[in-house]
């Protein structure tokens, strides 16, 4: 039953409970739902929450109405010419077409069939009153005009509408569809092109010389399989240029803003004595927005090298659309009794000056905590800690793969100290959270 | 009864299908619309126009960072009510002592609260039946703002504050409520899934003519297609701020007063090139590009 639909968007990393099937029973009820095209729309609008959501949404749409599995790296073109559903498709289009079609128009012709929405029926009938009126011949073919009307509206009345249907009955009839397509001697009732979901027969509206074409659905369909601003980047890879935006915002979640009306009362009760007792309430509107951030940054050693310039990178783009606070020092492999003001490690700042700073500073430190084990000694130790004694909203952010930090010594030693969290946007966002929340227990 | 008829756009606005199409299932389903896409898409546009078009109320909330849920429903104003209330004390002093002058509340009651309450475009937007309401970037607002909306959006009902005045709408009469975002921030995922998704595509060449050819109906249809080759070109260069829709129509603008022969000069020249591009360093940018690269130049054959 439908009841796995949810499930298939969740593989897919959507977001998709009971709700969503709720939803779609209402848009059902109010009758939005009338062609397999109207599924996708109104699932796209329940479903899709970003764009990067586009891509993994039509994947499953396509896995699970039309049993078109797409493979990663093929195209969309690709996983239909190779599913049995088209190949079914194909030859009965075939069979009524007194032509041959090549393939990619064949692809397009199922893409239009598939993602035909009620709204282009709407169209297209308007789009015939149009061409009706346009047609110079008008005079001289009244009949054959009027018999061409019949015929679609006949094709109309053909169409599959599914708003009186129940959600059940609807997905009871998918399911056997879907069993059909899946065994191969199961031929006849599909979906696609035999008036079960396309409302028209092939050629239908299209033999009286008006384009049937979808609204771009089709087209839509196949560019997000394309393109990668529709599939989410890879959350858990390493921070790179392509993914610093990504980063940022999560990171954003460092930002607090706060908006109040508060009670100015020195100035109510100074104005109140200048009106001679009359007290009137002055109000002062006071809004904070905080962000101040301490980055301390490893660039020693070359195992940092390949970070340290799109970590530069994010922070600087932190920094120019909220121009905040934000310190940036760099240190090598270890933190002792002082910090570096610039890249190549000339000018320096003392640890007792890094301290200095307000106990609201949120600290990130960037490295990859690896150093040689003498490194670790208790002056380094107690360093580390006291910074993270003083600014109590910590963490370290390491690029190296969680998957060796178990075999790293002095990773495991950092670890205990300040919270770690790989150098990824979602390990940015988790760091980020963990941050906050120690800030809500204050 | 909700206005739930699809809409398509009107001859000043050309709306985009698969907008059209979300913007109607949002109505029927009497969910709020949210629409993110790049800047100049036209997001902030589609209720402006919707409501001029079909003679409907507009509401309009511009949020921003002081942006609060008080604000956008109602808020009771305390600092009125204090001052009526002491001047009807201070009246009665005065008669007391025979003065016949009186301080005047402005026909406010101190007893009756309703009119201390200040109605916020959302109460506003509730109160008319088949209304439409805008809230204009959401995502400028402070991090609690969306979720404290959650609750104003799912039950179709505020309370006054103080006065405990009821506003409520039934699902027929929801106004149509678009909510706009240019991604500076993530909203709350189950903010998200209060509202039907439509993520606004930047436009492609021929669907920027006719956007252009709406603004800008007299203009020779060479000059739009050169200056839309510049632009097109510009964003894909990869600029810090790529140039979007407002900046084509401002650059076609000024090219508004010249003979279509002097325009295409001056838009081969770059002339009023500041229109499109919006920082130094993109400027650097394009200046060493067209200085490198001749096909700029050539560049109408590329589309």
């Amino acid at each position: 039953m439908f009841s796995s639909l949810p499930e298939k968007f969740r593989a897919q990393g959507l977001k998709a409970d009971v709700r969503t099937l709720l939803l779609l029973r209402k848009a059902m009820q109010k009758g939005l739902v009338k062609t397999l095209g109207d599924i996708y729309n109104v699932l796209k609008g329940i479903v899709v929450k970003e764009p990067s959501d586009m891509g993994p949404f039509t994947k499953a749409y396509y896995e699970y109405f039309l049993h078109i599995l797409v493979q990663p790296g093929q195209t969309l073109e690709d996983a239909i010419l190779r599913s049995e559903t088209f190949a079914q498709w194909k030859t009965q289009f075939l069979d009524e077409a007194d032509h041959d079609v090549n393939e990619a128009d064949l692809v397009n012709t199922f893409l239009d069939e598939l993602h035909l929405t009620s709204y282009d029926i709407k169209e297209v009938v308007s789009g015939k009153e149009i061409w009706d009126k346009d047609n110079p011949d008008l005079e001289d073919k009244d009949a054959m005009d009027d018999e061409e009307a019949e015929q679609v509206e006949r094709k109309l009345e053909k169409m599959a509408d599914y708003s009186d249907l129940s959600l059940e009955e609807l997905l009871e009839r998918m399911e056997k569809v879907r069993e059909q397509q899946r065994s191969k001697h199961g031929g006849g009732s599909h979906w696609i092109g035999t008036g079960g979901i396309s409302p028209y027969g092939h050629g239908g509206a299209a033999k009286n010389g008006i384009r049937v074409g979808g609204q771009g659905g089709g087209k839509m369909a196949r560019k997000v399989m394309g393109d990668k601003n529709y599939f989410p980047i890879d959350k858990d890879s390493l921070l790179n240029d392509d993914n610093v935006d990504a980063a940022l915002a999560s990171i954003k979640g460092v930002i607090e803003e706060s908006a109040v009306e508060k009670l100015d009362v020195p100035k109510t009760i100074k104005s109140g004595i200048k009106r001679g007792g009359l007290f009137i309430p002055e109000m002062d509107s006071e809004k904070n927005e905080k962000l101040q951030v301490i980055v301390l940054i490893d660039n020693g050693g070359y195992s940092m090298a390949p970070y340290v310039k799109s970590v530069q990178n994010l922070f600087r783009k932190m920094k120019t659309r909220f121009a905040h606070d934000l310190e940036v020092y760099y240190f090598h492999n270890t933190i002792y009794d002082r910090v570096y003001e610039d890249a190549r490690r000339t000018k320096s700042i003392t640890l007792e000056k890094l301290l200095s700073h307000n106990k609201d500073y949120r600290v990130f430190f960037i490295g990859d905590a690896a150093m040689a084990p003498y490194e670790l000694n208790s002056y380094s130790i107690e360093s580390i800690k006291a910074i993270g004694q003083k600014f109590k909203k910590n963490v370290w952010l390491n690029p190296e793969p969680l998957k060796y930090w178990p075999y790293t010594y002095t990773i495991q030693v950092m670890k205990e100290l300040v919270p770690m969290f790989p150098l990824t946007p979602a390990g940015i966002e988790r760091g980020v959270r963990s941050m906050n929340n120690k800030s809500g227990k204050e | 009864m909700a206005e739930t008829s699809h809409w398509t756009g009107s001859n000043k606005y050309l709306c985009d299908p698969a907008l059209a199409q979300a913007f109607h299932m949002a109505r029927t389903l009497g969910m709020p619309l949210l629409i993110e896409g790049e800047p100049g898409t036209g997001k902030t546009e589609l209720p402006i126009h919707y409501a001029k078009d079909r003679g409907l109320d507009l509401e309009v909330y511009p949020v921003g960072s002081k942006s609060t849920v008080e604000q956008f429903v109602a808020r009771f104003d305390h600092v009125k009510y204090l001052r009526d209330s002491q001047i009807e004390i201070l009246n009665a002093q005065r008669e007391e002592k025979g003065l016949e002058s009186k301080l005047t509340t402005g026909g406010r009651n101190p007893e009756a609260l309703g009119d201390y309450v200040v109605k916020g475009p959302a109460a506003k937007a509730y109160s008319k039946p088949n209304s439409v309401l805008l809230i204009d970037e959401i995502d400028k607002a402070p991090r609690e703002f969306p979720n404290d909306l959650l609750y104003a959006l799912s039950h179709r009902k505020f309370i006054m504050p103080e006065s405990d005045e009821v506003i409520e709408v039934s699902e027929e009469d929801m106004p149509a409520i678009i909510i706009t975002s240019n991604r500076e921030q993530e909203l709350p995922t189950a903010f998200k899934g209060r509202c039907i998704y439509h993520y606004i595509d930047f436009p492609d060449q021929e669907t920027m003519t006719k956007i252009i050819d709406k603004h800008h109906p007299n203009l020779d249809e060479k000059v739009v297609s050169v200056a839309l080759d510049v632009f097109y070109h510009l964003r894909r260069i990869g600029l810090e701020r790529a140039p979007t829709t407002r900046e084509i129509l401002n650059w076609l603008k000024y090219m508004h007063s010249m003979t279509p022969k002097e325009a295409i000069e001056n838009i081969k020249g770059l002339a009023g090139i500041g229109a499109l591009i919006k920082t130094q360093a993109d400027m650097e940018k394009v200046s060493r590009l067209i200085g490198a690269d001749d096909s700029f130049f050539g560049s109408h054959n590329l589309n």
